[in-house]
């Protein structure tokens, strides 16, 4: 070749001198000038390709076509590097039919993949992401097809700038091959995203994952998240083994970022902070994971008035013993993270709390208890004060857990016990919340307490009905019980009314449920108010008779609301078709001479 | 009244710069102002249609801008609500004439004074008009800071020595800058001020591509505090007024604004750090499953989340360059708007509807 011996070794020079421009010099760039140093590795690049066309063509054509197609591979990264689609399009084409002949060999395929790759981004950019699918499943049935057939270390393009005894290992090349066809993947993941292909891109997730810990090639705290939040997702599917498997994995990998000591040796009191705030949130995870897989159960062994039917758990237990676990081991395969040393630490974290529906209480307490760890774990970073939304989510988890927990529960005393546990946490909070920057939480807790309140009554009134006679004690106790209920709904509904303080003619959609079941259960708690006065209790009555008027007219009013209240709505019928005579009869007894 | 508490979205066209469409007619221009809230695209092969609340066309004059967009939000400050006004659009389609008026000239007098400089006017003066009419009752104290979000990072227009800021917040006062400067106003014109003082820092830069374009989001924050003194009663009311000068809409491919591209591989080869996004978009649809997501909202939206989709007025500004040149980039901008116009107070309530009826 002309450029042969020293010649060649400028060449070369050149081209390493604009890769370290591209890489490592443009992440030092000032903020007004962003791209100075992609523009002087692009001068560098057409200088060399001047070199390459100055060369003459003779017996070695084909080395020749592969140096351009680098050359043009490069120039392209680095139009669209530089917000340049037009032409960053136009020289990866020209890459990629000079390579188009030798694809499948060894000295092209990582070249020829890393192309595709690049021709993805460029095409979603354009935002045709069908264009961008098929560049990307094409380099991955590439990646495939070249692993069937060749499967050694292929040639990393810089090679091909490179003299001989600078050359890469076997070891290295299959590394950066490997790399090329992870970005791959995790293009491709993004683009089923995009299309909406959910399964297919979750699945394009956990591979990219799980070769990232392959390779190595990851960061801990950032692979940890990514893990964690993919366990959400699962979350989502009610797979709970692969929900655990994420959220284990996330935590065995997190530890590893505490002990490997960063690169700038001193750690900042900021990147301290972080590794922080990141081990709450994948707490965070955790706790959803108990909650999830506790409320899942509680779906399977309810029965239609929402308590525990033991025909339901005795029928589920028989089938559990019998259920083996061989069908679970075949999923497992499919997504399990790690190698040896790393797989076994992953095993035993799972060891710490089932995946399996809880059928009894101790089960359930076993789940509960795990995730009041992690609540207590998340609690510590996300304090109030500095996080008011994230501490009062992670309060609302406390409580959803002894709600959960509550239904496992036969005891009726010691359940009440627990729903008033969620009270303690939930009120002071509230108390304290400004409702003008904090409105929707706010909202959330008025609902949230109301509903307690309003359980808490009715655990009560079962409580005294197995009493010969009720006591003033639990009649007390039922009164202000429902008292509280009705304050909290009426705070609710308050807070829906416009800066005038006049209740909205029509509601939003999105109250329009809670706002309905707020009027309906306050309808419910005068009617379940005792007194012994009968002018009082008509009263009541007469109170009660209103709220369920207001949900009958309007549901007549507007008739797409029905959908949202059908039970309520039948049930608030009938109350203001009976309640006018009860009222009518207890007049009669409050006065018999009229 | 059912619309009361949805983001209102203005789209104003500016003129198309000197010497481009006028040469080749009206075959330059991808848009037509149909009317007062309608907007035509020529797109092919069928052109599209938009609505919005306000459409200003090339004529539009800064006053009437001002009052169809900005005027309500400043008496509704008045009454104690938080508002914002946002200004959206790619660099060179007007956002600065909008929000500030002309460049290079002193703003704060200049007949073609924008939106910012009109707000403070007209907040000044019904701070005025209250004091006169309740006398020595009724006191006002407004403050501001200005903040500026370049690549994640939060730092104070106000004091340009300062590192990095962070984002907290508090029970009572909700989302706050912990550290940024708060300066005391007393009058418009020392809010420009300070305003012109802050935006000289900053950042910019220039591509071959693009001429110079802000690659940072500014925020510029008013905290009105009156108190009243009724008899021995004190009552105190705060709120705030954001004015937010977001980066050129082409920059923004860190935002959720972007639509499909792909997120790249960082430099470094290990950190595939976009890939948590993507979990997370799956996440998203789980059926009302409880869930969380380790990643939290951009800076931005974290700061203004009152703003979007809370419990304020806020108003939208997308403004637009009717070249064909920018086809794209109008389209994307328009397609924003329309998202925006969609944000509602979203109040999801805990409600288990298990709960026993009988």
């Amino acid at each position: 070749m002309a450029a042969a011996g020293g010649g060649w070794a400028a060449v070369c020079e050149k081209f390493r001198a604009a890769r370290t421009l591209s890489a490592v010099e443009s992440r030092k760039d000032p903020e007004t000038e962003p791209y100075r140093s992609k523009y002087s590795a692009r001068a560098l690049l057409q200088e060399v390709k001047q070199l390459l066309s100055a060369a003459e063509e003779g017996d070695e054509a084909r080395l020749l076509a592969v140096r351009r197609a680098v050359l043009e591979y490069e120039l392209g990264v680095n139009h669209t590097d530089t917000e340049e689609l037009s032409a960053g399009e136009e020289h990866l084409q020209r890459c990629t039919q000079l390579l188009e002949p030798h694809r499948l060999s060894p000295d092209c395929v990582s070249l020829y993949i890393q192309a595709q790759n690049n021709l993805g981004i460029l095409w979603s950019e354009r935002d045709e992401i069908k264009t961008a699918q098929t560049y990307l499943e094409s380099a991955e049935a590439l990646y495939n097809q070249y692993m069937k057939e060749d499967g050694n270390p292929p040639l990393d393009p810089s090679e091909h700038f490179m003299a001989e005894e600078e050359k890469l290992t076997d070891q290295e090349r299959s590394k950066r091959f490997e790399k090329a066809y992870t970005h791959t993947l995790y293009y491709l993941a993004q683009v089923y995203q995009h299309l909406e292909m959910i399964e297919k891109a979750a699945q394009y997730c956990h591979t990219t994952l799980k070769r990232q810990l392959e390779y190595c090639g990851y960061y801990p705290v950032e692979w940890a998240l990514n893990a964690a939040t993919l366990s959400q997702y699962y979350l989502s599917k009610q797979c709970f083994m692969e929900s655990r498997h994420c959220l284990a994995a996330a935590s065995v990998i997190f530890s590893q970022a505490g002990q490997v000591p960063s690169a700038e040796d001193n750690e900042t009191e900021e990147d301290q902070q972080d590794l922080r705030q990141r081990k709450a949130e994948i707490a965070r995870c955790w706790i959803k994971y108990c909650l999830n897989l506790l409320q899942s159960a509680r779906k399977l062994l309810e029965d239609n008035v929402g308590e525990l039917d033991p025909d339901r758990q005795l029928e589920l237990k028989a089938q559990r013993s019998k259920e083996e676990d061989e069908k679970e081991k075949g999923r497992k395969k499919a997504v399990l993270f790690g190698t040896s040393e790393i797989c076994d630490s992953v095993l035993a974290m799972e060891e710490k709390v089932s995946s399996v529906y809880p059928l009894d209480f101790q089960e359930a307490r076993e789940i509960f208890l795990v995730g009041q760890n992690y609540v207590q774990e998340a609690k510590e970073f996300f304090q109030v004060d500095g996080y008011v939304t994230d501490h009062i989510e992670i309060v609302q988890d406390h409580s959803a857990l002894f709600k959960v927990l509550a239904f496992f529960e036969e005891d009726y005393e010691r359940r009440c016990k627990m729903h008033k546990r969620r009270i303690d946490m939930l009120e002071p909070i509230y108390a304290d919340l400004n409702p003008q920057y904090y409105l929707l939480i706010s909202r959330q807790l008025q609902f949230e307490l109301a509903d307690t309140y309003y359980e808490m009554m009715d655990l009560k009134v079962a409580i005294g009905n197995r009493l010969e006679e009720l006591d003033s004690h639990t009649i007390k106790k039922i009164n202000s019980l429902a008292q509280l209920a009705i304050k909290y709904y009426e705070l609710f509904l308050d807070s829906l009314r416009n800066p005038d303080k006049v209740f909205p003619e029509e509601l939003e959609e999105d109250v329009l449920r809670p706002a309905m079941v707020a009027k309906f259960h306050i309808a419910r708690l005068y009617g379940k108010l005792i007194t012994s006065d009968s002018k009082k209790q008509l009263e009541n009555m007469q109170t009660s008779l209103e709220y369920y008027t207001f949900l009958v007219d309007y549901c007549e009013k507007y008739p797409d609301a029905v959908r949202a209240v059908e039970t309520e709505l039948e049930l608030s019928k009938e109350m203001v078709g009976l309640l006018p005579t009860k009222m009518e009869r207890l007049r009669a007894k409050l006065c018999p001479f009229i | 009244s059912v619309e009361g508490d949805a983001i209102k979205v203005y789209v104003r066209v500016r003129p198309p710069s000197e010497g481009t469409a006028l040469t080749d007619g009206d075959q330059g221009l991808c848009l037509s102002v149909l009317s007062s809230n309608t907007i035509r695209l020529h797109s092919k092969p069928e052109p599209k249609i938009f609505t919005f609340d306000y459409v200003a066309n090339m004529e539009t004059t800064q006053e009437s801008v001002f009052s169809s967009v900005a005027k309500n939000i400043v008496e509704s400050c008045m009454n104690g609500y938080n508002g914002t006004i946002f200004a959206y659009g790619q660099t060179g389609s007007g956002k600065t004439f909008t929000m500030m008026g002309p460049s290079d000239s002193d703003n704060f007098t200049h007949s073609l004074r924008g939106v910012i400089p009109r707000s403070f006017e007209y907040l000044f003066f019904l701070i005025e008009r209250e004091k006169e009419k309740a006398g020595s009752a009724k006191s006002f104290l407004c403050k501001c800071s200005f903040i500026e979000i370049y690549n994640e990072q939060i730092f104070d227009l106000l004091d340009s020595a300062s590192a990095g800021l962070f984002l907290r917040e508090h029970i009572k006062k909700g989302v706050f800058v912990d550290g940024a400067v708060e300066q005391v106003l007393s009058s418009a014109a020392e809010a420009y001020q300070v305003l012109t003082t802050g935006w000289r820092n900053r950042r910019v830069a220039s591509t071959s591509m693009n001429r110079e374009s802000s690659r940072s989001h500014a925020v510029f924050t008013i905290t009105v505090e009156s108190m009243e003194k009724n008899n021995e009663v004190v009552n105190i009311r705060s709120s705030l007024l954001n004015l937010v000068d977001l980066a050129g809409s082409e920059r923004q491919k860190d935002t959720h604004t972007e639509g499909l591209r792909l997120k790249e591989a960082g430099n470094i080869n290990r950190s595939l750090s976009c890939l948590g996004q993507v979990i997370t978009a799956l996440v998203d649809v789980g059926n009302g499953k409880q869930r969380h997501i380790c990643y939290r909202d951009s800076k931005l939206t974290f700061l203004l989340r009152d703003s979007l989709g809370g419990n304020a007025k806020t108003s939208i500004i997308a403004n637009v360059h009717p070249g064909s040149r920018c086809f794209g980039e109008t389209l994307s901008t328009l397609n924003f708007a329309q998202r925006a116009k969609l944000i509602k107070n979203k109040a999801v309530v805990n409600e288990d509807t298990q709960g026993n009826v009988s």
